[in-house]
């Protein structure tokens, strides 16, 4: 991505790889705090426990996604670093999301074998 | 890939890397194999990226064991959170966030041939994961030690907090030896054939009452005598003494344990009190031993100071959820996965940072800094998401 523009020595760096400005490290490390700080602010809110749930993994999706940017420079690097990375994340997804919809399926039918006797087997 | 050639384009005057293959021109750092820097930093950094990917991957397997186990048992999730202090947690993410800014800088200095800068960043990253560890091990050995652990290893009838719920629904029996805490009385029998019987008073604020003993043990205060074993021989109360040579050697030390799950403060008083009688005469026993009464009496504090955060776990929470335990299995799992990665990184940068101080890194040969930094982010991205998933369920 931004590979041909760092080789053209559009600053005072080297040609190797970008070099991220302190102003862009400072800045995504307070987001960072501050978010942190938001996410256990905001536990203390009751919204209810899905709105809850959903506000703390929309501001993790946001800090994971500074960070990548950011300190792990993928804003400025070469696309097919953020598309392994979002390969990567996807299969996460596929993973979940397959695992959550199968045992889905198949839940009602499951037996805990603690508080509740399993139901005899009906009669032939 | 197209870096390929790219990195053939910028070679401009001084750039002495042409002639690849060529021993001598290669700047240090700079392995035989490769055109030039670019060429060996670009390899590198997509095979970074690629074990990154794979990481994500890897951490996914658990991902989805949590995702399962909360969507079908939330209720699991909503009260066993509440064993995890949320301070331990937010302290840790702020202490990774630091190393991760730390990391990302001393990419940077390492880019500009800071060299003291880049020993500077690298060290705060080493102190911060090592802090991070510390603050792990605090939380694990205080799950240790409250027995909330994975598997069949969680037992909140240990755990100071879980006595609450215990007196209020009796889910933990007094028989419990785990469950029960130990005090010691000496007791000093001279003969065999005796009879002992404690009580165990408990005075708080409110009233007074009687607490269970759930078992009794004898040991040795005195010079062992491997010949005679201890002569206290029946494990429930009272204890009866029926063999063994104790003449002369006095104390015998009874360990009393009580079971009883009470929340106990600091104002609590308990009091041991054991009497002694004559064994009911049977054959084995010489029925004309004397009687001395009034063997001992201890008073002592609980050992176990109850921390403020356990107590407020579980008042008015009422019992776990069955399969509890499961919450802890998840949490010692992903913690533990990520706490290896900590560690690894631990290693990895001591390396750097001895390599930085040798000056081994030039704005031409910075990979191994870039490298990390970028596993250290994910790292630190996965605690991320690992400290609202386990510490900040509402």
């Amino acid at each position: 991505m931004a590979n041909p523009a760092a080789d053209k020595h559009h600053d005072d760096h080297h040609g190797i790889a970008h070099v991220a400005s302190l102003k862009v490290l400072l800045g995504t490390w307070i987001l960072l705090m501050i978010l942190t700080v938001a996410t256990v602010g905001a536990t203390k809110v009751d919204f209810g426990p899905s709105t809850n749930l959903a506000i703390a993994m929309f501001i993790a999706v946001i800090k994971a996604t500074l960070v990548v940017l950011f300190f792990m420079h993928l804003f400025y690097d070469k696309l097919f670093h953020t598309v392994l990375i979002v390969a990567g994340v996807l299969a996460l997804a596929l993973f979940v999301g397959f695992t959550l919809m199968d045992s889905n399926q198949y839940q009602e039918s499951i037996q805990w074998n603690y508080t509740v006797p399993a139901d005899p087997p009906p009669a032939p | 890939m197209t870096a390929g050639h790219d990195h053939h384009a910028p070679h401009g005057p001084g750039s002495g890397h042409d002639d690849h293959g060529d021993h001598g021109t290669h700047p240090p750092g700079i392995q035989h194999h490769y055109d030039d820097a670019q060429h060996q930093f670009d390899s590198g950094k997509l095979g970074i990226w690629f074990f990154l990917a794979q990481e994500v991957l890897f951490f996914s397997a658990l991902f989805v064991a949590y995702v399962l186990y909360r969507h079908h048992r939330p209720e699991i999730f909503a009260y066993a959170h509440h064993y995890l202090d949320v301070k331990w947690g937010a302290i840790n993410t702020g202490v990774l966030i630091v190393s991760s800014l730390s990391a990302a800088w001393a990419v940077r200095c390492a880019q500009l041939a800071q060299r003291r800068g880049l020993i500077l960043c690298l060290s705060i990253t080493l102190v911060c994961a090592c802090g991070f560890l510390a603050i792990k091990y605090i939380e694990y050995t205080h799950k240790i030690h409250e027995h909330i652990l994975f598997g069949k290893k969680f037992d909140p009838c240990v755990s100071s907090g879980g006595q609450h719920l215990l007196t209020n629904g009796d889910h933990c029996p007094g028989t419990k030896r785990s469950a029960c805490r130990a005090a010691d009385v000496d007791l000093r029998p001279d003969q065999p054939g005796w009879q002992v019987a404690c009580k165990v008073k408990e005075t708080t604020p409110t009233g007074t009452r009687e607490l269970p003993v759930c078992e009794m043990e004898a040991h040795h205060h005195g010079p062992a005598h491997a010949a005679n074993p201890p002569c206290w021989e029946i494990s429930q109360n009272p204890w009866v003494c029926k063999a063994g040579d104790f003449n002369g050697t006095p104390g015998v030390a009874a360990l009393v344990h009580y079971g009883d799950h009470a929340l106990r403060g600091s104002s609590t008083k308990i009091e041991l009190e054991c009497d002694a009688a004559k064994a009911p005469p049977t054959p084995d026993y010489a029925a004309d031993l004397p009687v001395v009464g009034g063997l001992g009496q201890g008073t002592f504090q609980p050992k176990q100071k109850l921390s403020d955060h356990d107590l407020g776990v579980q008042r008015s929470m009422g019992p776990p959820p069955e399969h509890t335990n499961m919450f802890f299995s998840i949490y010692f799992c992903m913690t533990g996965l990520h706490g290896i990665h900590v560690l690894a990184g631990v290693i990895v940068c001591i390396w750097l940072l001895i390599r930085a101080v040798k000056g081994h890194f030039t704005p031409q040969y910075f990979g191994p800094v870039d490298y990390f930094a970028l596993y250290w982010h994910l790292v630190d991205l996965i605690w991320i998401f690992l400290f609202p998933l386990l510490y900040l369920i509402h």
